[in-house]
């Protein structure tokens, strides 16, 4: 070392360069070799430096900028200057822009198709609410069109009881005794001639529910020969009633009888004879 | 000033627009002309970006070293030119008429790094105003107006022992005030 170390004060005097020129290169050599001091000489300088703090800010004029950029050799004609002060910042606001346009159209374009996708499960519901509907007015509609043939057959029946009413009740027609043979002796059952209308009503109930190879099948015997009136069937319960036409070209007949058939009808009466009707006593 | 050291110009040009206000002024009011203020802050900046391992961080922050490469700056082209600002010796400053247009700094493209400074200049200012007037003077004249202890002894015709011991005192009270601060 040149010289001792230096104290507090000197250490701040040399940082404020208030020392005569070889004070101040004595010192300069001892800091040279005394890292101690050369701290200390180094936090008043960090103390004196804080002076230059209190000045007045004065704008530095802009062409200051420019040649200390064109002496280090970053600045470049024409705006390039203003360019680098901003361009990182345009280049952020310009990123950003299109960052946030870019993350609006997605959103946008997601929001979109989320919307579209709610749409279409609410039409898919709604198609299938249709269908359900459509199903449900179905049933609704074979529904109503069962209750209207049954609705139609009841009408029929009811009309057909009450023309059978009618023609019990009519002083022009006959009503024929009617016996039941063994061994379906538990039936009973009644026929209604009308002479002048031609008709032949027979009702009966509690007979036997045939299979479906069977049928009842009503006769008139005249002169000898069995001429068919048709066939007819029980229901569930048992009853049965038929109407039928006095076939033309039957002038006398002496009975009726009622006998179970092969389905469709026999040509002959061949089966069992379930009812005899004795028509001899009606009034011709 | 990493970033500078690597060679970034984007980081030395935000790093001029930060202190290049606080350079240019303190050159100006060392040397109490706009042309020579304007020279020596192109001049601190070009040896910052071509000689920035100068800056040795571990020394301490890096405004107190710019200020004090500024502040050298401005003393030697002050003493170059054999020039002295005797006129703030009176007024123990610059007065308003001699001072350029004060405009505030621009803080538009760096309203932290103006924030901190603006900070750090108010705590300096309150601890340099809390001086008696005779150390802030003293002090003033040493730093801003390059004057060695001699030169003010003679400027303000006092002994070299009281410019000394002001001096003293009031380096000591603004270490008390700004200590670990600055």
């Amino acid at each position: 070392m040149t010289r001792h170390c230096l104290t507090q004060e000197q250490a701040d005097e040399y940082a404020l360069g208030v020392l005569d020129h070889d004070v101040e290169a004595e010192m300069a050599a001892h800091l040279r070799d005394c890292d101690s001091c050369l701290a200390m000489v180094e936090s008043s300088k960090r103390l004196a430096a804080a002076l230059a703090l209190t000045v007045p800010i004065v704008r530095t004029p802009p062409r200051v900028r420019r040649r200390v950029l064109f002496a280090t050799g970053i600045f470049t004609p024409g705006r390039t200057g203003q360019a680098l002060r901003f361009a990182p910042a345009a280049a952020a606001l310009a990123a950003i822009i299109v960052a946030i346009a870019a993350f609006s159209g997605m959103l946008s374009v997601r929001s979109q198709v989320s919307d579209l996708r709610d749409q279409n499960s609410a039409l898919k519901a709604q198609m299938e609410n249709v269908r359900t509907q459509e199903v449900e007015l179905l049933a609704l509609t074979e529904r109503l069109s069962e209750t209207e043939r049954r609705a139609d057959a009841l009408q029929v029946a009811a009309n057909g009881d009450r023309e059978l009413l009618v023609a019990m009740m009519s002083p022009q027609n006959d009503v024929a005794a009617v016996i039941s043979r063994e061994p379906y002796s538990s039936a009973i059952g009644t026929l209604v001639w009308d002479e002048e209308q031609k008709k032949v009503w027979f009702v009966a109930s509690r007979l036997r529910v045939l299979g479906p190879n069977e049928t009842y099948q009503l006769w008139v015997n005249s002169e000898g020969n069995f001429y068919s009136l048709g066939t007819f069937n029980a229901d569930n319960s048992g009853f049965a009633r038929y109407q039928t036409i006095v076939p033309q070209g039957l002038r006398t007949y002496e009975y009726a009888v009622v006998t179970i058939e092969r389905a469709g009808g026999a040509e002959r009466r061949s089966g069992d004879s379930v009812f005899v009707a004795d028509l001899l006593g009606l009034r011709r | 000033m990493l970033a500078v050291s690597g060679g970034d110009e984007c980081a030395f040009a935000v790093l001029y627009d930060r202190y290049a206000d606080l350079v240019y002024s303190a050159s100006l009011r060392v040397l109490g002309d706009t042309q020579l203020a304007e020279d020596t802050t192109q001049d601190v900046f070009v040896r910052l970006w071509r000689r920035p391992e100068a800056f040795i961080a571990d020394r301490g922050r890096f405004m107190s070293w710019l200020m004090s490469v500024t502040r050298n700056r401005a003393v030697d082209e002050l003493r170059s030119r054999g020039r002295r600002r005797k006129r703030e010796v009176a007024a123990g400053g610059a007065t308003d008429d001699d001072r350029p247009l004060q405009v505030p700094a621009n803080s538009d493209d760096d309203p932290l790094g103006a924030a901190q400074l603006h900070e750090q200049q108010a705590l300096v200012r309150k601890a340099l105003a809390e001086l008696p007037a005779e150390q802030k003077v003293a002090l003033e004249l040493a730093y801003f107006g390059g004057l060695t202890q001699q030169e003010i002894s003679a400027l303000l015709h006092e002994p070299l022992g009281t410019v000394k011991t002001r001096i003293r005192l009031g380096m000591q009270k603004l270490r008390r005030s700004l200590e670990d601060r600055v």
